[in-house]
């Protein structure tokens, strides 16, 4: 045989003796290794579960705020913004909206007439924000079809146009689907308009201040009332990638600088921390749980070396090599974290699964509705995910294992053999 | 005869400690080929200190080791390592075996770290069990064995690699009358017909009886190098 083939065969069968005396070394105080295992178990199943609200309740926010409610990016008349009022129009609309839907990464735009006015019924009246808008590109947009939760989406043929409105707005207005409702808003020559529109359908989002006030209409019926059938005062847009939003809203600034154009988290600056301060939090938590596990295995793979000083020193005493003792002790601690590991992700999968079918319930979620928070968050997780953590998990088993090999190949053979 | 080892002027100082001790004196000592000797002498006197220097798990603070023309005291620790793989094998007071090897494995554990063929690994290893008196033993691990049956694994262990020499520290001490007395057979008769050469460091009378030389070491010091007609 050749010698290097010889040599590779040697190292192999060396490398399976190291294996097979690694693991049994480390069945050696059971319920030792079943301890330290069980808790990096726990960690890890209270780490993905950490990460799997936090990212459900990241989605979740995201979702309800920015694309059921502000979309991705919004384009409006500078003078809008603090009075949103008809007469703040977007200069030629029309084609902006068709040239911007032309853009790469565009998904879509939707244009719309938005104002605030009164909303009456028979016996109550309240402020709202009127959306006067297109029902098809505002399906694509918000989904404001799917969040019917009763009545049709502007199908109806009724004698008097038809507006979708909040379910909170429609229990304070004491009416239901069917009911009729009185706007009231100036046109764009500052004249009070009132008109009766018929509910049609009720809809529902977490923000429960957002859903007392706005107010769907047909964006034609509406502008009809105001008197400009060409009334743009809002552009929404979603895009087809959303990471791209800061670059798509800075090069359609400088593209039309007459307008304002901001993007979701310029729109909604809390929801960007919070989600900020999110990320942050989830790095930390999983970090110190890690870190913890790691300690609680560098002490485990640390005591089983102090009690068998003598048999490392017989080890070194007989040949084997510093080194092999060295790999010895990392291989023995990466099958603790394998184990624990494996069991962990399982375990935390089946967790996963069943939650992101059954819910979470937030105590206390119920008051957080206005500010765009869900009281149940369905969490899940990417496959992915889990074997970046397997991945991590088994990096800071080698790194734990490196001070007690260190250890174990510091001793002299001579005085270790002699131990008690 | 060959001479296995010698030693020249070999000294040890053990200067750790609050008061330097000198383990050993001036020791110039030869060891030929097949010899079975006993380093005797009262605790304290040096006994293990010249066995791990002459066995190269300690450094002496002066003169020199003398093995196969080598001196092992200017040897770098990896070649140490290497060097008492291929050419000593060591017998301890305690048995130390690998408790989660089987006694057959853990006879072969140093015949693979010396990347010996698995064949002729399994062979040998089973030969030097049968020679000790354990072929019934071969898959038991050292936790289900008496301490006089793991110390005969230790000594199957021990010259399963081939060495030039075998360095026995007390491996008697923890054994009964009868288990000492068959150990001491086993090794009697591996010396003799194998050729082997024995090292002892011992209190124990009945090891003393059987060598055929005895040094007796006080303070550190050669103090009586005998020999003895044993056959």
């Amino acid at each position: 045989m050749r010698p290097k083939i010889k040599e590779t065969l040697s190292n192999t069968k060396e490398m399976k003796t190291l294996l097979k005396i690694s693991w049994r070394n480390i069945w050696r105080n059971r319920t030792r290794t079943i301890v330290i295992s069980a808790a990096l178990v726990l960690g890890l199943m209270g780490g993905i579960f950490s990460a799997a609200i936090r990212l459900a309740a990241e989605e979740q926010q995201f979702e309800e705020t920015v694309e059921n409610m502000i979309s991705h990016i919004q384009i409006h008349h500078p003078e809008f913004i603090a009075n949103p009022e008809a007469r703040y129009r977007i200069p030629d609309g029309e084609t902006m909206a068709e040239e911007i839907a032309q853009k790469p990464g565009i998904k879509v735009v939707a244009s719309r007439i938005v104002f605030d006015g009164m909303a009456a019924s028979a016996n109550m009246n309240t402020g709202v924000r009127i959306k006067g808008t297109d029902p098809e590109l505002e399906a694509k947009t918000t989904k404001l079809d799917e969040l019917l939760e009763e009545g049709t989406y502007f199908t109806e043929d009724w004698r008097l146009p038809s507006v979708i409105v909040g379910e909170r707005l429609a229990k304070e207005l004491n009416v239901e689907p069917g009911s009729r409702i009185v706007l009231t808003f100036q046109d764009i020559h500052g004249e009070m308009v009132s008109a009766s529109f018929r509910i049609e359908g009720l809809y529902s989002v977490t923000s429960s201040r957002f859903e007392e006030r706005t107010v769907y209409a047909k964006a034609k019926e509406i502008n009809a009332l105001i008197g400009d059938p060409a009334a743009i005062t809002e552009m929404a847009l979603m895009l087809e990638d959303v990471d791209d939003y800061r670059q798509v809203a800075r090069e359609l600034q400088e593209a039309y600088p007459e307008v304002e154009v901001r993007h979701w988290a310029d729109l909604e600056p809390s929801l960007f921390y919070a989600l900020e301060v999110l990320d942050q939090v989830l790095i930390w938590l999983v970090g110190v749980i890690i870190l913890g596990v790691s300690f609680g295995l560098l002490n485990t793979i640390l005591m089983s070396i102090l009690e068998r000083v003598r048999e490392l020193g017989i080890l070194l005493a007989i040949g084997m090599k510093r080194i092999k003792v060295f790999s010895m002790i990392v291989l023995e601690t990466t099958m603790i974290a394998v184990i624990g590991g494996v069991i962990g992700l399982i375990l935390s999968y089946i967790m996963i699964s069943i939650l992101s079918v059954r819910g979470v319930y937030i105590p206390g979620g119920e008051g957080m509705e206005d500010f765009g928070y869900a009281s149940v968050l369905y969490p899940d997780i990417h496959l992915g995910f889990y074997f970046q953590i397997g991945i991590l998990v088994i990096v800071f088993a080698i790194l734990a294992s490196i001070y007690p090999a260190w250890k174990a190949i510091r001793l002299a053979p001579a005085e270790a053999v002699r131990q008690e | 005869m060959k001479t296995v080892i010698k030693t020249n002027n070999l000294s040890k100082v053990y200067s750790d400690a609050a008061v330097p001790v000198q383990a050993l004196k001036d020791v110039n000592l030869e060891f030929k080929e097949g010899e079975f000797t006993a380093i005797v002498g009262p605790s304290g006197s040096g006994k293990t200190t010249f066995l791990n220097v002459i066995g190269g798990l300690d450094k002496p603070t002066e003169g020199h080791v003398i093995i196969d023309d080598v001196d092992i005291a200017t040897m770098k620790e990896s070649q140490l390592f290497d060097f008492r793989l291929k050419h000593i094998g060591f017998v301890f007071q305690a048995y130390n075996l690998i408790p989660v090897l089987t006694a057959k494995e853990n006879v072969s554990f140093i015949m693979l770290l010396q990347k010996a063929p698995k064949k002729e690994m399994e062979k040998r290893a089973k030969e030097m069990l049968e020679q000790v008196g354990l072929d019934d033993k071969l898959d038991v691990r050292p936790g289900k064995l008496s301490g006089g049956q793991q110390q005969r694994v230790a000594v199957a262990r021990a010259l399963a690699s081939k060495p030039d020499f075998v360095l026995a520290d007390e491996p008697t001490a923890n054994l009964d009358t009868e288990s000492a007395f068959n150990l001491l057979d086993i090794m009697a008769r591996l010396n003799r017909e194998e050729n082997i050469t024995l090292i002892f460091s011992t209190h124990d009378q009945r090891v003393i009886d059987r060598a055929r030389r005895v040094i007796t070491l006080v303070d550190g010091a050669v103090d009586k190098d005998e020999q003895f007609d044993r056959d």
